[in-house]
C-alpha cells in the first residue's frame, strides 16, 4: 500500500507540525534526545529530513514523565533481551495512550450515578483514565515520599522495584486512592500493551518485544505456512514486519 | 416525526439473524426493510491490510464493538444490591454495523445435540422428576431438531461451513463427532487445517483416554467456495485476527459479506444504516405492533416505520431491552416468579488450563478464529449426571485462534510481573504455550435474569438494560468438573508444566472477558406462561410480531449459538412468509 493510499496514517510531516504546535501552544518540557529519536524505518522514503525532532510529553508534566520513565526502566530494565524501558518507547506509548482517545474516555460510559465499588465492578470512577492515572501516581509518588523520604523518580532500581511490588499487592496505601487497583488496572495494562503493540503507536520501537518472544507481526498470510510451518520454527519470528513496513 | 411508507416487513438489525431472514423473504419477493443502527465495516481500515492487523485498536480498544459511552449495560449479583454500569465493553463484545456481531464473530459453527430441544423432559426421563432444582427454570422448547435440520443445512451451505460429519443419516462418521445430532449432508468444506496444539490434544486424548475428537466446525473458509446465492468466499489465511476483527481476505462467513451484497440486489428489499431503534410501537387493545420508531442518527430524524409484521432481530441484550421498554409482554418479576421478558437469562461457563511444552513449536499465531479440536464426551448430557450434583458441562478443547502478543502470551505460575525475568519468561513460553479450554453450559437460574435500569440511561435517553447475573451453583459445580476432565487431559500430554485449573466461580466478574455468547430473555416455548415468544417465535402478546436470536434460547448450551440462532432464523424467514400470506397464529 502507498501511503498516499492510506488514510489512517498520517504523513510524517503533519505530525512533526502538530508535534511542534504542541510545543509552542504549551511550553511542555522537551525530553532529552536520547531518549526521544524516532527508529528511522530503513524502508522510508529516501526524500525524508535526515532527522525527527524530539519528542515530548503531550499528557505527562515533567514530574509526571519522571516517575514514569523511571517505572519503565524499572519494570523493563536494560537486559540481554531488550534495551531499557524509556528507549523502548514505553513512557512514550503511555503518554500517548493517555493524551489521546483512551485517555480522553473514549468508549468509556462515565454517566452518574456513581457508587462505591469492588475491584470485580471493573472502572467506577467520574474521570478520565488520564486524570485516574494522574491523581494515581500524584498519591503514589506520595506514599513513596512517606516511606523511602524520596520521590519514587529517585529511588535506586532496587528500591523502585520493590516499592511497585508493594503497591501491586496492596500494602502502599493513600488516602485518596486505591493504589493496587490503580496499578493492576490502569498502569499494568498499559505497561503490556506499551511492549507488544504495534510499534506505530510509540512502544515496542524496533519491535524489539516482538523479535523477544518470536512474533513475526504482519501480514500474516500463512495458507501455506500453516502446513509447512506446524510444529516447526517459524522463519518469519526472526525479523517480524510491523504495520510502518507496510505503509 | 416522518411517517415512512408502510411495508410488509420491518427488521430490526442486521446481523446474522436480521440477513438470514431477509434472503428468505427476498426469495419470495416479499417486500422488506432492515433497520441497522450501525455503518459499513468493509473497506474500512478495520478491513484492509496493514491496519486490520492491529491488535491494540481492534482487540484490546474494542474498535469495532458497541460503543459503551453510548450503550452499556448494568450488571448486579443479588436483588438487593444496587447496579453498575459495565463502564468499559470487557465481560462480552457485542458488535454494531452491519454483520452485527457475526462481522467479527470467530466462526465456531455448532448444531446442539439433538436433545437440547426437550431437556427439561430429558433430565426428567432420566434423572427423575426431583432431578432439576426449584430455582432452575429448564423448559422444553417447543421445537424439534428435526424440524431444524434442513435450516441448519441451509445455514452451513449459505456460510460455507467447514468441518468433519460426526452424524450422518445416523451413521458415525470416523473424525467426527459422535455426539452431533443426525445430519442429511456433510458439511460444505472440508475442516480447517489442525493447529500443532490441536494434534498434540487429539493424540493425547485418542492414546490415553479414547476419547473421539474433531475438528471445530468453522466459518472460515478452508477453501475458496460459492455459496448457492453465488457469493463468494475465499480462502482462509490463518493469520489469527479473526474474532474481534473483520476479514480483509473475505474467508470468514458473515452477513456483510454473504448475505447483505447479496440482498442489495434484490428488487424488494431496503437496508437502512445508522438507523437506532427508539422503540416498537405496541398497541395492546389489538394484540399487534403497529410499527418501529428510529432515530436516523445522520439527520437527527425520527421516523416511524409501519408494517405488517416488525421482527427483532437484534442482539441478545437489544431484543429484550425493545420489549421491556415497550412494555409488550409482563416483565419477569423473580420474587413471585410471574412474567416472562427478561427470564431465563444464560452466560456461559467457560474456563480453562494453560499448558507449558518447551519442546513443541505451537506457533500460536499460526492459526484461524475457529481453528479448534474438541471433544464432547463432557458436553451437555453426552454423561451420566447421576451422583454429580450438577446438569449440564461443557466442550473440552485446544482452540488456539491467535497468537496476538497483547493478550495470547501464557507464563508459567509464579513469574514475576515485571522485569528481566518476565521478560525470559516471555520468550522462552510465548511460541510453546496452549490452553485447554472448556466451553461450558449455563442453565437457567430463578434469580438471573434481565430488566431496566432504574437509574442509567443511554445516549438517546432511554434506559440501559440491567443484567441480574452471577455465577450459581449448578454451574459453578460443572465448571469445576469440566476444567478438571481439562486438567486430567493437560497433564498427560507430558507438558512440563500445567497452569492451575481456573474454574468459572463466583463472584460475577465483569472485568474478564468471558465469552460473548450470552442467551434467553425472550425465551421461546409452548407455554404462555413461561415463553415470551411461541416455538414460531410469535410474540404471544402481540400476533404480528416476531423476535429472533439467542434470546429466545431457553437455556445456553456448551456449544456457541450461532448455528442454532441461523437455523431458527432461517426458519422463521419461511413462517413469515406463510404468515403475511394469511395472518393469524402460526402452528
Amino acid at each position: 500500500m502507498s501511503p498516499s493510499s492510506n488514510p489512517d496514517r498520517p504523513a510524517r510531516s503533519g505530525r512533526r507540525e502538530f508535534l511542534r504546535a504542541a510545543t509552542a501552544l504549551t511550553g511542555l518540557a522537551v525530553l532529552p534526545g536520547s531518549v526521544c529519536a524516532t527508529e528511522r524505518n530503513a524502508a522510508a522514503p529516501v526524500t525524508e529530513p535526515a532527522e525527527d525532532p524530539p519528542l515530548i510529553y503531550l499528557a505527562l508534566d515533567p514530574d509526571e514523565a519522571g516517575f514514569v520513565e523511571h517505572l519503565v526502566e524499572v519494570m523493563c530494565p536494560a537486559d540481554e533481551l531488550t534495551p531499557g524501558g524509556v528507549e523502548c518507547g514505553l513512557a512514550i506509548f503511555i503518554d500517548r495512550q493517555l493524551t489521546g482517545a483512551f485517555g480522553r474516555g473514549e468508549r468509556l460510559y462515565l454517566q452518574g450515578p456513581w457508587r462505591p465499588s469492588r475491584p470485580e465492578d471493573g472502572y467506577q470512577l467520574p474521570m478520565t483514565p488520564v486524570q485516574y492515572f494522574k491523581l494515581g501516581l500524584a498519591a503514589a509518588d506520595r506514599a513513596c515520599a512517606q516511606i523511602y523520604g524520596r520521590n519514587f523518580a529517585a529511588l535506586d532500581m532496587t528500591e523502585a522495584d520493590l516499592f511497585l511490588q508493594a503497591v501491586a499487592v496492596g500494602k502502599v496505601t493513600s488516602g485518596e486512592v486505591q493504589l493496587d487497583i490503580w496499578f493492576n488496572e490502569t498502569v499494568y495494562p498499559l505497561f503490556t500493551q506499551a511492549c507488544f503493540s504495534d510499534p506505530v503507536y510509540g512502544g515496542n520501537r524496533g519491535k524489539v518485544f516482538w523479535k523477544m518472544i518470536g512474533y513475526p507481526g504482519l501480514p500474516a498470510v500463512n495458507g501455506l505456512n500453516m502446513t509447512k510451518y506446524r510444529g516447526k520454527p517459524f522463519p518469519g519470528a526472526a525479523a517480524p514486519l510491523s504495520m510502518e513496513d507496510f505503509s | 416525526m416522518k411517517r415512512l411508507p408502510h411495508r410488509s416487513v420491518v427488521v430490526v438489525g442486521a446481523g446474522v439473524a436480521g440477513g438470514l431472514i431477509s434472503r428468505q423473504l427476498a426469495l419470495r419477493h416479499i417486500d422488506t426493510v432492515v433497520l441497522e443502527r450501525g455503518g459499513d465495516h468493509q473497506g474500512g481500515a478495520e478491513g484492509r491490510l496493514p491496519t486490520q492487523r492491529d491488535e491494540l485498536r481492534w482487540d484490546i480498544r474494542t474498535g469495532l464493538m458497541q460503543d459503551a459511552a453510548k450503550e452499556t449495560y448494568t450488571f448486579r449479583r443479588t436483588p438487593s444490591e444496587a447496579a453498575r454500569p459495565m463502564r468499559r465493553l470487557t465481560a462480552f463484545l457485542p458488535g454494531t454495523g452491519v454483520g452485527g456481531a457475526g462481522s467479527h464473530w470467530n466462526g465456531q459453527v455448532w448444531r446442539w445435540a439433538d436433545y437440547n430441544m426437550a431437556l427439561r423432559t430429558r433430565f426428567e426421563q432420566r434423572y427423575g422428576s426431583g432431578a432439576i432444582p426449584a430455582d432452575m427454570p429448564l423448559q422444553d422448547w417447543g421445537v424439534s431438531y428435526a424440524e431444524l435440520e434442513p435450516y441448519h443445512d441451509l445455514f452451513e451451505k449459505l456460510f460455507g461451513i467447514s468441518g468433519r460429519a460426526g452424524n450422518l443419516r445416523g451413521v458415525i462418521q470416523p473424525g467426527g463427532n459422535p455426539f452431533e445430532a443426525p445430519r442429511q449432508n456433510p458439511y460444505p468444506q472440508a475442516p480447517l487445517e489442525s493447529t500443532e496444539a490441536g494434534l498434540i490434544f487429539q493424540d493425547t486424548v485418542v492414546r490415553e483416554f479414547g476419547y473421539r475428537p474433531y475438528p471445530s466446525p468453522a466459518a472460515n473458509s478452508s477453501g475458496v467456495y460459492v455459496n448457492p446465492d453465488g457469493m463468494r468466499l475465499g480462502a482462509c489465511q490463518y493469520c489469527g485476527h479473526c474474532d474481534r476483527f473483520v476479514c480483509e481476505a473475505n474467508a470468514k462467513g458473515t452477513p456483510d459479506l454473504l448475505l447483505f451484497p447479496w440482498l442489495a440486489r434484490q428488487p424488494r428489499f431496503e437496508l437502512r444504516k445508522h438507523c437506532q431503534v427508539l422503540a416498537v410501537d405496541y398497541d395492546p387493545a389489538a394484540g399487534r405492533a403497529r410499527g418501529v420508531r428510529y432515530l436516523d442518527v445522520t439527520t437527527g430524524e425520527e421516523y416511524f416505520q409501519s408494517a405488517d409484521a416488525v421482527v427483532l432481530a437484534a442482539f441478545t441484550m437489544s431484543n429484550t431491552r425493545l420489549l421491556l421498554a415497550g412494555g409488550i409482554g409482563r416483565a419477569y418479576d423473580p420474587a413471585t416468579v410471574t412474567g416472562v421478558v427478561g427470564r431465563n437469562f444464560c452466560f456461559q461457563a467457560n474456563s480453562g488450563i494453560a499448558v507449558f511444552m518447551p519442546g513443541r513449536w505451537i506457533n500460536p499465531f499460526l492459526s484461524a478464529g475457529a481453528t479448534g479440536t474438541i471433544i464432547d464426551e463432557f458436553n451437555d448430557d453426552n454423561f451420566d449426571h447421576t451422583g454429580l450434583g450438577f446438569l449440564g458441562g461443557g466442550y473440552i478443547g485446544v482452540n488456539v485462534g491467535s497468537g496476538r502478543p497483547i493478550n495470547t502470551r501464557r507464563l508459567p505460575p509464579g513469574t514475576p510481573r515485571w522485569g528481566s525475568a518476565w521478560k525470559r519468561a516471555n520468550a522462552d513460553w510465548y511460541l510453546h504455550t496452549f490452553a485447554v479450554g472448556v466451553q461450558g453450559s449455563c442453565y437457567p437460574h430463578r434469580e438471573n435474569y434481565l430488566d431496566l435500569d432504574p437509574d442509567y440511561t443511554d445516549a438517546f435517553g432511554q434506559p440501559l438494560l440491567r443484567m441480574n447475573f452471577d455465577w450459581r451453583e449448578n454451574e459453578q459445580k460443572l465448571s469445576a468438573y469440566c476444567t478438571t476432565q481439562a486438567e486430567r487431559i493437560a497433564r498427560a500430554m507430558g507438558a512440563t508444566l500445567v497452569g492451575p485449573a481456573a474454574p468459572r466461580s463466583a463472584p460475577f466478574d465483569v472485568r474478564t472477558y468471558q465469552g460473548s455468547h450470552i442467551t434467553g430473555g425472550t425465551p421461546m416455548g409452548a407455554d404462555p406462561a413461561t415463553s415470551v415468544v411461541s416455538p414460531r417465535l410469535q410474540h404471544w402478546d402481540a400476533e404480528n410480531l416476531f423476535v429472533v436470536g439467542a434470546s429466545v434460547f431457553a437455556h445456553n448450551s456448551g456449544q456457541s449459538p450461532t448455528g442454532l440462532l441461523a437455523a431458527l432464523a432461517l426458519r422463521l424467514g419461511d413462517d413469515l412468509v406463510r404468515y403475511l400470506a394469511k395472518p393469524g397464529r402460526l402452528s
